[in-house]
């Protein structure tokens, strides 16, 4: 494209009068020859046929997603209810939720539970389903076959029987109280956070895995081979091939597994339901509280956006480290 | 998967050299060591799904993992009467959210890959930022949406999670559209083949391991969802399975055999659909050499 400057041009700004060079497209289509330098032979004119293909995807996502999210801005600031006399009549209240956000101490912990949460599921899914991808490599077909189809099931449950299952086993009399000798030990209950992150690892580290695969086979035989002669350690191998080979891997997976640990209301909601206490409660759940809990629709919707916000800062965090050349 | 062949092989062509030798038995060491390790993460993933399936068919189950008592009741128990109903519901729900996901996406996918539109690239964009918004941020708004009209029921709600997976059914099924080759299709309109046969016809088969992957994702994410149901379906009788699992624990007496036998049938589809995808998705390979000869 670069390499002739001057036929670029007149293919952009073609696409952008759109009808002017309409029937110059129209007629090179069939013969095709006619147009040698820079425009793509296959491009052509904008077509009316082509919004009605896009129509039905792009008036649902208009009307049930791109509205709601401003509908839910709103709402944040006003003083919506579920029930009672502002569940009708209600109005803009301004900066009057911002400022009970602002005092709100559950609020505070909920942030701070939401970002240790976070941070331990990404850390435990990145490092595990390396680990495990790497392991996989090298281990007989039999054992990878078994040892991979486990965690891919853990990973394709639905959240309801991932949630159930973790309950279970961590509740008093559980099986890992039985088998650590402590049988009326709750863990569920005294590590609350630590159990619910686990059993979010536990659920997220097969995709984790499938995607470092995908990336390790693609890793050239070569290149670790020529490290091997020269004498280069198992750690150095790692550190100065795999990993930074990998880098764009992980950045992206780091950002979808945030996203997916924030969407897991389900695992968490049937496991503790935000508590005991607030001790699970993280944005998601704490949202959902105030809305359908406690009635209070509008600051339900604020703590929505403060999570919108939350995940715009990791996106822009993403943005940059997947541009960055470490 | 070749280093599994590859390294006996090396073993045994290498005892003449010494320290190649050593290398060697380095290498198979090692290969043990992995081995061992895969073996034990494997068993740690196991071990929380040792309930699941032993309560299942236990009859005196409890949330303790112990030898059980086999019966098959408790399976009846999960697929009778409103648990039934329940999964009844989840099929609805997950079908009808499913279809309208994919063929609105599989439009849209395709004009995106192939047509001229204005600003594509930032539409794009746009896209697949949607696909990453948190869904317990919409869930306020829709259900406000949704009361105003009367719309807290089933249908509405299987609405809502089409929309939901649409935008990431659209990159999906628009990457694989994207590597079917032009030639195709350019044949087929050299043939006065309109759009639609184009894409029922041509790209469509073609296409068809995205358009199932993407599909697949879709059942998936409708199956697994719980926020968007419990929020969004007023009627008890209408809830899917993913809610209907708390009745069985505010009973008067909860019934784990009941409790892991359902959750175990609930997670059956999800795993079926999975054992389908990687079929698919071997097809797919297939297809991909036979379109180049």
């Amino acid at each position: 494209m670069t390499a002739r400057p001057g036929a670029p041009a007149p293919a952009g700004t073609g696409a952008g009068a759109g009808e002017a060079p309409g029937p110059a497209a129209a007629a090179q289509a069939p013969g095709r020859p006619a147009v040698p330098q820079g425009l793509r032979r296959d491009a052509e004119r904008f077509q009316w046929g082509s919004l009605a293909l896009l129509v039905p995807s792009a008036a649902l996502l208009a009307v049930l997603f791109i509205i709601p999210v401003v509908y839910a801005f709103y709402l944040g600031f006003t003083n919506l209810q579920l029930v009672g006399i502002h569940a009708v009549d209600w109005h803009f209240t301004g900066a009057e939720n911002l400022r009970r956000l602002a005092g709100d101490q559950v609020f505070r912990y909920s942030m701070e539970l939401t970002l240790a949460f976070i941070a331990g599921s990404v850390a435990g899914v990145v490092i595990i389903g390396l680990a495990l991808a790497m392991l996989m490599q090298t281990a007989l077909a039999p054992v990878r076959i078994v040892a991979g189809g486990i965690v891919i099931v853990a990973w394709m449950m639905p959240a309801i029987t991932a949630g159930m299952t973790w309950y279970a086993s961590t509740t008093a009399g559980g099986t890992f109280g039985t088998l650590l000798g402590l049988a009326n030990s709750d863990f569920l209950h005294r590590e609350p956070l630590l159990i619910v992150t686990l059993a979010n690892i536990w659920s997220q580290t097969g995709f984790a895995m499938m995607v470092f695969g995908a990336a390790l086979r693609n890793i050239p035989r070569d290149l670790l081979e020529s490290a091997q002669i020269e004498n280069a350690s198992r750690p150095q191998r790692f550190a100065r091939i795999t990993l930074p080979l990998l880098r764009p891997t992980i950045v992206t997976t780091v950002l979808l597994i945030t996203l997916i640990s924030l969407a897991n209301f389900g695992l968490i909601y049937v496991m503790t339901q935000g508590g005991p206490g607030n001790a699970t409660d993280i944005l998601p759940l704490y949202s959902y509280q105030q809305a359908f809990q406690f009635d209070n629709l509008a600051y339900g919707a604020l703590i929505g956006n403060a999570l919108v916000i939350l995940c715009a800062i990791f996106g822009a965090i993403y943005v940059r480290a997947s541009r960055s050349r470490a | 998967m070749t280093a599994v062949g590859a390294a006996p092989e090396a073993a045994a062509r290498r005892p003449a050299m010494p320290p190649a030798n050593r290398a060697s038995l380095r290498a198979l060491s090692g290969q043990a060591i992995a081995n061992v390790l895969l073996a034990i993460f494997g068993a740690l993933f196991l071990l929380p799904m040792l309930w699941l399936v032993l309560a299942s068919v236990d009859a005196n189950a409890s949330w303790s993992v112990e030898v059980p008592h086999l019966t098959a009741a408790n399976f009846a128990d999960a697929l009778s009467g409103s648990n039934l109903q329940s999964i009844i519901n989840s099929i609805v729900m997950s079908g009808v959210s499913t279809v309208i996901a994919t063929i609105c996406g599989a439009l849209a996918a395709y004009a995106l890959s192939r047509r001229r539109i204005p600003w594509k690239g930032p539409l794009l964009l746009a896209v697949l930022f949607l696909s990453g918004v948190p869904l317990a941020i919409l869930v306020i708004p829709v259900f406000q949406m949704y009361s105003a009209i009367g719309w807290l029921s089933l249908l509405p709600c299987s609405l809502f999670l089409a929309v939901t997976s649409l935008p990431f059914e659209i990159y999906l099924i628009k990457n694989f559209i994207d590597a079917v080759p032009r030639d195709v299709e350019e044949a087929a309109r050299m043939e006065r083949a309109g759009t639609f046969q184009i894409l029922t016809r041509v790209v469509g088969p073609l296409a068809l391991p995205g358009i199932g992957a993407a599909a697949i994702y879709g059942f998936v994410t409708a199956w697994g969802s719980f926020l968007v149901p419990l929020v969004l379906i007023t009627d008890p009788s209408q809830q899917p399975g993913s809610i209907a699992i708390f009745g069985f624990i505010g009973n008067a007496y909860v019934r784990y055999g009941d409790i892991a036998a359902f959750s175990l049938i609930y997670a059956v589809p999800i795993l079926l659909l999975y054992a389908l995808s990687a079929r698919l998705f071997r097809g797919g390979f297939v297809l991909s050499g036979a379109v180049k000869g």
